[in-house]
C-alpha cells in the first residue's frame, strides 16, 4: 500500500507527464478495440439486414449496388427495372414481391416507394399517427421525424432533381400521416410512401382539372369526339388532396413503370433455389442475388483492408510502447539521485522496483479504466456510428 | 558505538583506496571529520553504515559486525539504527513536509508506520520548529526548512547513531549554526551517537573530537 | 365428492368459454370490393370468417370511394378480395397489402370486354365518370362468377389450410346454385336467340356475351326522365334493332316507363346486384333477374 500510495504521490506531483503517458497507453489500447467493436457492429448490422432479406430482384449489373440500393437506401441508384418485372415474379407463384423505387429523396432523406407488405416484412410498428393510406400519404422513419421536426399532419416536399430543369421532376407536397418506431436500422432515416406516389413524383402520373368541363379556352388545345387535348398551361396539383384525389391518374403502360429493386419472399427454400436457378440465364434482364452472399464479399474486403490497419495500428502501438519505455528509463534517469537517497536509508532494491512497478500498475489501472470507459461508449453508440459512419 | 580496525577498501578502476588501522567512536560522542575533497569522508560513512562493503577489516557498529552482515541485514540494521543527513538534503519533491519525515517508514518493512509515529512525527517537527509547515511541499522550503525536516527524517525512528554529510554544507552562516544546534540538543536528548563529515571549521569547537581524515587516506600515486 | 363435481363442471365450463373466444378470435377477416363477391365469400367460408363490404347501400360500389378510415379498416383485413376488371377505381389510389389482395378475375381476364371511351356523365349527384377501358360487371356471367367464387376459395384455403374440406364443400354448394342460374338463363334466351334488348346502362356485357343476347345499351338513369336528345336516340336505335324491350339496373321512373311503353318497349328490371339488396340475396335477386327476362323471350 505505501508503495501505491508513494507511486501515486509522484504521478501526481508530475500530472502533466503521468497524464501524456495514461493518454498514450489508452490511445494505443483503445483504438483498436474500438475499431474491432465497430468493425463488429457493422458486420452485425449490414449482416443482419441482409439475413433477413431472403432475394433481391434487380437490374443486372452491379449487385453490390443492389444490395446497397435496397437495403440501406444508398445514394448509389442501381439501373432500374419495370413492374413487369413483378408481374412475371408473381407468375412463378413462388414467392411474394416487395417492390421499391428510390429514385427521390426529401430534404436529404430517401423516399421510399414501397408498398404495405414492406412493413409487415420488416416488422415496422406506428409510433405515431397511422400508415399511409391514400396516395400522396407519407410516413416517416423515427430519425427523419426527430431531425426534421415533423409529426403527423405535417406536409415534406420532395426534392427536385435539377433546380433549373423546368420541365423535370418536380415536387409533390406529401402528407405525412405517422412516423414510425424506431428500428435502429436504415428504415429510421427513409421516408416511406406508396410506390405509385413516386410515380406521381416522377411524372407518370398526376391530377388536373376535369379538361372536359374547363371553360378558359387558352388551357385547351383541341377538342374532338373522343377527347379533349388540354394545352401545357393547365396546372397539374403539386398535393394530393382529398378534394382532388378523384382527378389523379396515371398514363402508359403500367408494366413499364420504373422500379429500383423487388424484394423477393420465397414461399420456401426449394421455391428460393428454382429462382435463383431461373434467373442465372445470361439472356434474362434481371437478376436475383443473395443479399447475404453479396455483403458477406463485403465484408471479406472490409476484413481485408482491417488487416492492414491492424498492422498500422500494430506498428504505431509498438512505436508508442518503446516511446512509454523510453520515457520512462529517461524519468528514472532523472529520479537516480532519489533512488540512491532512499537506498541509503535502507530501502531494498526490490522495494525500489515494486515503487516503480506500482507506477506503471497505476498508470496501466487508469488508463485501462478509461479504455473500458470509452468502449462501453463506443459500444452504446456503435449502431448509430456505424450507420452514420459507414452505411449511410 | 564505532569500532573500526584494519579496514581496507576501494573503488574498482579508479585507484582510489582507503586504508584505517583504527576509528572508533564512543557512545553518546559528537565526532567531526575534516579532510579534503576526495580523502574518502562520506566512503567511511558508507562504510559504516553498511552501504557499501570493505574488502578487508572489522567495523563494528552498535556492537553488530557489518562486514558479516548480508545486504537485507545491512540494509535493516541501517534504516534500524543510523539516521542519515545529507548535504542537499535529499527530500522527496513530490511527498509534503510529513510525508518526507515518516518516509523511512514507508521503504521498508522493518519500521511500521502507526498512529503513534505520526504523532511522534508531529511532535518532532514543532520541536525542530516546522510544525506549521507539514503541508508544504520541498520547493516551497527555505534551505533551513529543508534541513529541519531532514533531521526530524533521520531522528523519527530513535536511531543509536546519526551521520551528518556535510549537514550545514549549503546554508547560510546563521543558519548553520542553528541547525547544528538542533541536531546536537536532539542527539543530546536521546543519547546518539553524531558522526559528522564537515569542511567547515567554524564548527569544529561544538564537536566532543575532531577526526583529520588524511591520517587514513592513502593519495593516489599518480 | 360434490364440491369435487362442482369444481370439474366450472372447469370445463371456463375451458369452453376460452375455446369459443379462441375459435372467434381465429376467424378470418375479409373485405371486397362490392356485394356479390361479398355473398360468395361469406357462402364459402361460412363460420370461418366475417365477411365485410363496407360501402354504403344504394350506392354503386364500382364508383365508390373509400375515407381514409374504411382504408384503414381494409389495411387490416386478413384477405381483400377484388374483383377485378379494374372495377374499384380507388384501389389504385389506396396503399394496400399486395399479399393480402385476391383479384378474383385474374383467372379470365384475357376475356375482359373492352367497354370502350362512353360519354362522361354522373349518377345523381355522384362524381363525373364514364364507363371507359373494361367492362367491370363479371360475375352476370355466371360461369365468370363460378371461377370467381373458386379463386376466393383457393384464397381462404392458402390462409386457412385447415378449412379446405368445409371451404371445398360450401363451394360444392355455391357452385351448384350458380351454374343451375346459368343452365336456366341459357334456357331463357335459347327461346329467342334472335331478340334485341336494349339497356338503360352499359353493365349487360357479360351477360349478354355468354348468353348470346344481342344489347345494345344508352346511359339513362332508372330514376331519371331522360332528355328529348336521349329520346331521339332511343328511337333510333329501337328501330335500327327492332328491339322490345329494355333492361333496368333498378326501377325505373312511371313516366319512363310508360313512355316506353308507347314506344312498344317495355321494361325489364335486371338488377346487377353490384351492392347489397335492400331485400334477400345475390341469388335471390337473380332469381327474380331471371323471371323478368322471360318476358323478353
Amino acid at each position: 500500500m505505501h508503495a501505491l500510495f508513494l507511486a501515486w504521490q509522484y504521478l501526481v506531483f508530475n500530472r502533466f507527464r503521468s497524464l501524456t503517458m495514461v493518454a498514450c497507453v489508452t490511445l494505443i489500447a483503445v483504438l483498436p478495440l474500438s475499431l474491432e467493436v465497430l468493425l463488429d457492429e457493422s458486420e452485425r448490422q449490414l449482416l443482419a439486414r441482409a439475413q433477413s432479406t431472403p432475394l433481391l430482384l434487380g437490374a443486372r449489373g452491379s449487385a453490390l449496388d443492389l444490395v446497397m440500393n435496397a437495403l440501406y437506401f444508398d445514394d448509389e441508384i442501381p439501373e432500374l427495372i419495370s413492374l413487369l418485372a413483378v408481374d412475371e415474379l408473381l407468375a412463378t407463384d413462388l414467392a411474394e414481391p416487395v417492390p421499391l423505387y428510390t429514385r427521390f429523396n426529401a430534404r436529404g432523406f430517401p423516399i421510399v416507394g414501397t408498398t404495405l407488405d414492406y412493413f409487415d416484412f420488416r416488422a415496422l410498428g406506428m409510433a405515431q399517427g397511422r400508415q399511409m393510406a391514400l396516395l400522396g400519404e407519407a410516413v416517416l422513419g423515427a430519425s427523419v421525424a426527430e431531425s426534421l421536426g415533423l409529426k403527423p399532419g405535417d406536409s415534406l416536399l420532395s426534392s427536385p432533381e435539377t433546380v433549373f430543369d423546368l420541365a423535370g421532376i418536380y415536387p409533390l407536397k406529401m402528407k405525412i400521416v405517422g412516423v414510425l418506431e424506431r428500428s435502429h436500422t436504415p428504415d429510421d432515416l427513409a421516408v416511406f410512401t406508396d410506390v405509385r406516389t413516386t410515380w406521381v413524383i416522377e411524372g407518370m402520373g398526376h391530377g388536373h382539372q376535369d379538361v372536359s368541363q374547363v371553360t378558359d379556352e387558352t388551357l385547351i388545345m383541341q377538342r374532338t369526339e373522343s377527347g379533349v387535348v388540354a394545352s401545357p398551361k393547365l396546372f397539374q396539383y403539386n398535393e394530393i388532396t382529398a378534394d382532388n384525389i378523384d382527378s389523379f391518374h396515371f398514363h402508359g403502360d403500367a408494366r413499364e413503370y420504373p422500379l429500383t429493386a423487388v424484394i423477393v419472399i420465397p414461399d420456401d427454400t426449394k421455391s428460393s433455389t428454382i429462382l435463383r436457378g431461373r434467373y442465372l440465364e445470361e439472356a434474362k434482364l434481371n437478376q436475383i442475388v443473395l443479399p447475404e452472399k453479396v455483403i458477406d464479399g463485403l465484408l471479406q474486403n472490409i476484413f481485408r483492408i482491417k488487416n492492414v490497419l491492424d498492422a498500422v495500428i500494430v506498428l504505431v502501438g509498438s512505436a508508442t510502447l518503446l516511446a512509454l519505455v523510453l520515457v520512462f528509463a529517461l524519468s528514472l534517469r532523472l529520479r537516480q539521485r532519489e533512488l540512491q537517497t532512499i537506498f541509503k536509508l535502507g530501502c531494498s532494491r526490490a522495494t525500489i522496483a515494486y515503487l516503480l512497478a506500482a507506477e506503471i500498475f497505476i498508470i496501466g489501472l487508469i488508463a485501462g479504466a478509461l479504455c473500458v470507459s470509452l468502449l462501453y461508449v463506443v459500444d452504446g453508440y456503435s449502431s448509430d456510428l456505424v450507420r452514420s459512419l459507414f452505411i449511410n | 558505538m564505532i569500532n573500526i580496525q584494519s579496514l581496507e577498501f576501494h573503488y574498482p578502476g579508479d585507484g582510489f583506496s582507503l586504508a584505517i588501522d583504527q576509528f572508533d567512536v564512543a557512545q553518546g560522542e559528537k565526532v567531526a571529520v575534516i579532510g579534503p575533497s576526495g580523502s574518502g569522508k562520506t566512503t567511511l560513512l558508507n562504510l559504516a553504515a553498511g552501504i557499501i562493503k570493505s574488502e578487508r577489516g572489522s567495523i563494528a557498529v552498535a556492537d553488530t559486525q557489518i562486514e558479516q552482515l548480508s545486504d537485507a541485514q545491512r540494509r535493516d540494521f541501517r534504516i534500524n539504527n543510523i539516521g542519515f543527513v545529507f548535504q542537499d538534503f535529499e527530500l522527496i519533491e513530490y511527498l509534503n513536509v510529513m510525508d518526507n519525515i515518516i518516509h523511512p517508514y514507508r521503504i521498508t518493512r522493518s519500521l511500521q508506520l502507526s498512529p503513534s509515529v505520526r504523532q511522534r512525527a508531529i511532535e518532532l517537527a514543532e520541536k525542530i520548529g516546522i510544525g506549521d509547515k507539514l503541508k508544504r511541499y520541498a520547493n516551497d522550503l527555505s534551505q533551513g526548512e529543508k534541513q529541519r525536516v531532514a533531521i526530524c527524517r533521520a531522528l523519527l525512528p530513535g536511531p543509536k547513531l546519526v551521520f551528518a554529510d556535510e549537514a550545514t554544507g549549503n546554508l547560510d552562516p546563521r543558519n548553520k549554526g542553528r541547525i547544528l544546534d538542533l541536531l546536537f540538543d536532539n542527539v543530546a536528548e536521546q543519547g546518539t551517537t553524531l558522526l559528522a563529515v564537515t569542511h567547515d571549521h567554524e564548527l569544529l569547537p561544538r564537536f566532543d573530537r575532531v577526526v583529520d581524515f588524511l591520517q587514513f587516506h592513502e593519495p593516489d600515486p599518480a | 365428492m360434490k364440491i369435487r363435481i362442482f369444481n370439474i363442471i366450472v372447469f370445463l365450463v371456463t375451458m369452453g368459454q376460452f375455446a369459443t373466444a379462441a375459435i372467434a378470435d381465429d376467424r378470418l377477416h375479409i373485405y371486397t370490393v362490392n356485394y356479390p363477391l361479398q355473398y360468395f365469400a361469406q357462402r364459402i367460408a361460412g363460420e370461418h370468417a366475417e365477411v365485410v363490404f363496407p360501402a354504403p347501400p344504394a350506392i354503386d360500389p364500382a364508383f365508390w370511394t373509400p375515407n381514409v378510415q374504411t382504408v384503414g379498416a381494409y389495411q387490416r383485413a386478413d384477405l381483400i378480395l377484388l374483383n377485378g376488371a379494374n372495377y374499384a377505381k380507388w384501389i389504385n389510389k389506396v396503399s394496400l397489402p399486395r399479399r393480402r389482395l385476391v383479384d378474383t378475375s385474374t383467372g379470365f381476364a384475357e376475356n375482359y370486354i373492352d367497354a370502350g371511351s362512353g360519354a362522361a356523365h354522373s349518377h345523381g349527384r355522384g362524381a363525373t365518370h364514364a364507363h371507359a377501358g373494361v367492362a367491370f360487371t363479371t360475375w352476370l356471367d355466371l360461369q365468370q362468377a363460378v371461377h370467381q367464387a373458386d379463386a376466393i376459395r383457393q384464397a381462404i384455403i392458402k390462409q386457412r389450410p385447415q378449412l379446405k374440406v368445409a371451404v371445398g364443400k360450401n363451394f360444392a354448394r355455391l357452385e351448384s346454385d350458380l351454374l343451375a342460374l346459368d343452365a336456366e338463363l341459357k334456357s331463357i334466351v335459347s327461346g329467342n336467340q334472335n331478340q334485341a334488348l336494349l339497356a338503360s346502362h352499359p353493365v349487360y356485357q357479360y351477360l349478354a356475351r355468354r348468353y348470346g343476347v344481342t344489347l345494345h345499351s344508352l346511359v339513362w338513369e332508372p330514376d331519371e326522365y331522360p332528355e328529348p336528345s336521349q329520346w331521339k336516340a332511343l328511337e333510333n336505335l329501337a328501330q335500327a334493332h327492332a328491339a322490345k324491350w329494355m333492361l333496368w339496373e333498378g326501377t325505373p321512373a312511371a313516366e319512363s316507363v310508360k313512355q316506353l311503353k308507347e314506344m312498344g318497349i317495355g321494361s325489364i328490371v335486371f338488377d346487377p346486384c353490384a351492392n347489397l339488396p335492400a331485400q334477400g340475396d345475390f341469388l335471390s335477386v337473380m332469381r327474380n333477374n331471371l323471371a323478368a327476362l322471360k318476358q323478353a323471350f
